[in-house]
């Protein structure tokens, strides 16, 4: 015990940091709401982290968390929505599903000795790949009650997310039977030698089985609470999220070898990571930090407590000690210096009207589809005198594209401008900040209509599914067969465009088939294997259709190296990337609009409303270097899509 | 070199069940091309796999090699578009790669840290760096000569697949027969008897470490030049696909055994999973389930029957 206090100290020093940081930095930073909604971002992986700690405790391991939530939520999505089950009934059955799928870990771990990272490195791939099997990746459940939708969005007495009361519990539940009871003990016990727990007549099965199991529970519950504060269900809910929930365990002070930890370290750990979180969005800073700062505190707590364990018989020198800290040192310095020089980029600019923050969000930052709307963006803010705040998930994320929306709404931006990843998903929350007075933009996709001001319509999905199928035909003469890479399985937008190929396909190509469809999950590398194998099971496919950025470059370049010159690719990317293919003659055209238009027009659209100089009903937007663009009903429309083949892609650079 | 097959057997049959089901419903699977493709699409994988092999047997794991690969990936690339010779920067990729395998390996041995922690963090930080300073930019316009070492699509596919197994075989022979890579062996059956024995338990452990970050640098390069771009985001769930690799084919988690033998035939089902699968025109929605239950079930196999070894030694 004594070694957890020591690092809950640490841990309570970094929090008391941070606050007084943020507090400075952060706008709103220091408010009470701010306190409920950091509250309300922890609470999924707060149940997990709970859950986590016993499991951790005897010695072992729970990776599948996160998959588990996957699955619980298409199960309940689909219990409520196709089966018509009532909601309680639906949660019941989810919750079932939850504990079967914690006993199938519990069984392999405790009767078959097999290793519980091995086990649940086996269930992780399995439930997610369930998840994705039963709704073909696609499904995306939403429309739920808004009695359901409370406890995940609403507020109790007007303050406090109704949310909270399950983690109290589940807090206390967990804290009296880790360190209140004989149960708990035993755990404890497990977790410095099973061997001597099993000759002190702990029954070292069952509780290892009662372990898992409530591990499996609390991420049936965790998945609900997901689907009622996003408001939808899909296969990919809580990917990533057992790895923040162990950081947050093991931060918390709980050895990762078994035999210590406590309920409160790993609240305290939890804290410490949503604080970040939640601060560095308000002080606008770049959320890498929160990953980065994460894992340096992660290295740095065990091994300032590992030096502080060897005192007095210290084999290690004073230079190494020295030197690590330097390290520690140096890291921290660089960490402040790149983010001084970051910070410095966004200063200084000028041009006329009031000086507005517009806060822009892409569907994934690391896509180029994305950093190339950000070049646009950034000249926009330029040249309109306005702060710039552009953040996003690092991949499609519907739940973190919620959580900034939420940051922002704290932090009171002027306007907020969202390229939408699951349009359920984030309408509430748009609403909420219109509420507060915030102008709300939507680009590139769309949100419900209600929830924003405008809609930036670059081209629709229609035309993009329309576009696409109309080039394969072009090229096939009509006839003949072709495939299809996406990007992930359950991507929103893709999944939209493939039907409108699909739909375009059938009614006016009925000589046409399309052969398969594979994933790519946004890596040119597996959109590359994709390809080769796609051009080796189906000979006669002759235009392959990528649909993800990275993937039409990678399909490009495993048509080059198969040396056929009887299969074209098309598909949407950047005239960038794929330049050197398109030349080549392995990719026949592309599809896109000027991302560099779009991303000028997010930010351009967004400080024309907060200035007021764009109202409500207008029928044409002055768009500074855009000239002027047309508005139809609330759609700002950018124009159709470009096609960029051998004789034009040279003239874009983006 | 061992061929005695005795943990690898329950991937050795999955494997066989999966390659005779592939000669009667799809004999195109066996194509030169395929195989070829194949290859070498799985030479990144079997390299960071054969260093999992030794951090596995050493009783220790590292999930932070897919994030090591996209770090020496883009360093890669970038050293090359500035002008460095490809053999001078391929070697400092292999050097970046140890020196970040070393951060690792230090704080585990020597601050006796917890591997899965330790490499949890530098997972994230490394991850996390690389998009905040790339800001997901791929590394563009690189040298002609980059792809293939400048020897062309054939002769370049030749060269990264002979070096990779070479590479491979090397290790494998080095596994067996040279006394510091027992000494790896030693240290994971009991670290304790190892040191006693005059083994720098510690010192084997860094070492493992540093070995786990080259190899990661060299797959890195290896998967570079198959392409004239190098993308930001290279190596996503690396480490899960190695650590099941190495797992299925046969090593303990608790350490102290494992062939590389064992971790060929790891990479190789894993990585026929999905053309496999296209081959068969099996739905791709169901890809992961199918991986995830081949994962538990070559698991299963092999704990059953240590179950029933273990009660007829009792009995």
């Amino acid at each position: 015990m004594n070694k957890n206090r020591k690092q809950e100290w640490i841990l309570a020093a970094f929090i008391a940091v941070e606050i007084v940081l943020f507090s400075l930095t952060g706008r709103n930073f220091l408010s009470v709401t701010n306190f409920f909604e950091c509250i309300r971002l922890g609470v999924e992986i707060g149940l997990l982290a709970l859950a986590l700690t016993p499991v951790i405790v005897t010695g072992g391991i729970d990776l599948s968390v996160g998959s588990m939530m996957g699955l619980c939520a298409v199960t309940f999505g689909s219990l409520w929505s196709d089966g018509h089950f009532s909601l309680t009934a639906a949660i019941a059955l989810t919750l079932l599903v939850s504990l079967a799928g914690g006993a199938l870990n519990a069984v392999l771990i405790s009767r078959l000795k097999v290793s519980p990272l091995i086990v649940t490195l086996g269930t992780f791939s399995l439930f997610r790949g369930i998840a994705e099997g039963i709704t073909a990746g696609a499904r995306n459940y939403s429309g739920f009650p808004s009695s359901f939708l409370y406890l995940g969005q609403g507020y109790l007495g007007g303050i406090v997310p109704p949310q909270t009361i399950l983690l109290v519990l589940a807090a206390v539940g967990f804290y009296i039977l880790l360190q209140r009871t004989a149960v708990g003990r035993g755990l404890y016990a497990i977790g410095h030698s099973a061997e001597g727990a099993r000759y002190g007549a702990v029954p070292v099965d069952s509780r290892l089985v009662l372990v898992y199991v409530l591990s499996g529970l609390a991420a049936g519950l965790a998945a609900i609470v997901y689907v009622a504060h996003l408001g939808q269900a899909k296969s990919d809910a809580g990917t990533g999220y057992e790895l923040i929930a162990i950081t947050a365990v093991v931060l918390g002070g709980t050895s990762i070898f078994g035999g210590s930890g406590t309920i409160l370290g790993t609240l305290m750990g939890l804290a410490a990571i949503v604080v970040l979180q939640n601060g560095l969005r308000l002080s606008a800073w770049p959320t890498e930090l929160a990953g980065i700062s994460t894992g340096t505190l992660l290295i740095l707590t065990i091994a300032i407590e590992r030096w502080a364990n060897q005192e007095g018989r210290s084999k290690t020198s004073p230079a190494m000690r020295w030197s690590a800290i330097g390290g520690a040192a140096a890291l921290v310095a660089l960490v402040v210096f790149l983010l001084h020089g970051k910070s410095a980029e966004n200063g200084a600019s000028t041009g006329a009207g009031r000086r507005v923050t517009v806060a822009v969000m892409p569907k994934a930052k690391g896509d180029p589809y994305f950093i190339s709307c950000k070049v646009g963006a950034e000249e926009a803010a330029q040249a309109l005198n306005v702060d710039l705040i552009w953040d996003g998930p690092t991949g499609l994320d519907a739940a973190k594209q919620n959580e900034l929306v939420q940051g922002w709404i704290t932090r009171h931006v002027d306007a907020i401008s969202v390229s939408v990843e699951n349009a359920p998903g984030i309408s509430t929350v748009l609403r909420q900040a219109r509420a507060q007075g915030i102008k709300v933009v939507t680009w590139d996709a769309d949100s419900e209509i209600d929830a924003r001001d405008y809609f930036i319509n670059q081209a629709t999905a229609q035309s993009i599914g329309f576009t696409l199928a109309d080039e394969a035909a072009r090229i096939m003469h009509n006839r003949g067969e072709f495939a299809i890479i996406t990007g992930a399985l359950s991507a929103a937008n893709q999944n939209l465009w493939m039907g409108f190929i699909r739909q375009r396909v059938a009614d006016k190509y009925p000589d046409m088939k399309i052969m398969a469809v594979r994933p790519s999950d946004d890596d040119r590398d597996k959109a590359f294997a994709e390809a080769q194998t796609l051009m080796k099971v189906y000979p006669n496919v002759k235009v392959l259709v990528a649909i993800s950025a990275p993937a039409v470059p990678g399909a490009g370049e495993a048509v080059r190296q198969s040396g056929r010159k009887d299969v074209q690719v098309i598909g949407l990317s950047l005239p960038n990337l794929c330049k050197p293919y398109v030349h080549g003659g392995e990719i026949e055209a592309v599809a896109l609009w000027n991302t560099k238009d779009l991303g000028y027009l997010s930010v351009a659209a967004g400080a024309a409303l907060a200035r007021g100089t764009l109202k409500d009903n207008a029928t044409s937007f002055d768009a500074g270097r855009l000239g002027k663009l047309e508005i139809k009903g609330s759609d700002i429309i950018l124009g159709a899509p470009l096609l960029f083949r051998k004789d034009n892609i040279d003239k874009f650079n983006f | 070199m061992r061929w005695r097959l005795d943990r690898e057997w329950p991937a050795l049959a999955a494997l066989a069940v999966l390659y005779i089901f592939l000669a009667i419903a799809a004999p195109s699977f066996y194509h030169f091309e395929n195989l070829r493709d194949l290859a070498l699409a799985n030479v990144p994988v079997l390299l960071v796999a054969a260093g999992m092999t030794f951090i596995i047997v050493i009783g220790q794991i590292d999930i932070s090699v897919g994030s090591l690969f996209a770090v020496t990936s883009v360093a890669f690339g970038v050293m090359v578009k500035a002008g460095l010779p490809l053999v001078v920067a391929s070697l400092a990729a292999l050097l970046i790669g140890a020196v970040l395998g070393s951060i690792n390996g230090g704080l585990i041995s020597f601050v006796r840290a917890p591997s899965i922690v330790v490499t949890l963090a530098t997972m994230i930080v490394w991850r996390e760096a690389l998009r905040w300073s790339t800001g997901g930019a791929w590394v563009e316009d690189l040298p002609a000569n980059f792809q293939w070492f400048g020897f062309g699509q054939q002769a370049g596919q030749a060269v990264i697949v002979c070096l990779a197994l070479l590479l491979f075989a090397l290790f494998w022979w080095a596994s067996e027969n040279l006394s510091a890579f027992r000494a790896i062996y030693a240290s994971g059956s009991d670290s304790e008897a190892a040191r006693l024995a005059g083994i720098p338990v510690k010192r084997v452990l860094f070492s493992v470490f540093v070995l786990m970050g080259a190899l990661t640098g060299v797959a890195a390069v290896l998967n570079a030049v198959r392409f004239s771009d190098v993308p930001a985001n290279s190596g996503m769930n690396m480490e899960l696909i190695a650590i099941a690799a190495v797992v299925v084919g046969g090593a303990p988690i608790t350490g102290g055994r494992g062939s590389l033998l064992g971790t060929f035939i790891g990479v190789l089902l894993l990585g026929s999973i999905a053309p496999a699968l296209t081959f068969l025109g099996v739905n791709p929605y169901w890809e992961k389930a199918i991986q995830g239950a081949i994962i538990l079930a070559t698991v299963l196999f092999d704990a059953i029957r240590s179950h029933r070894a273990k009660r007829l030694a009792l009995a």
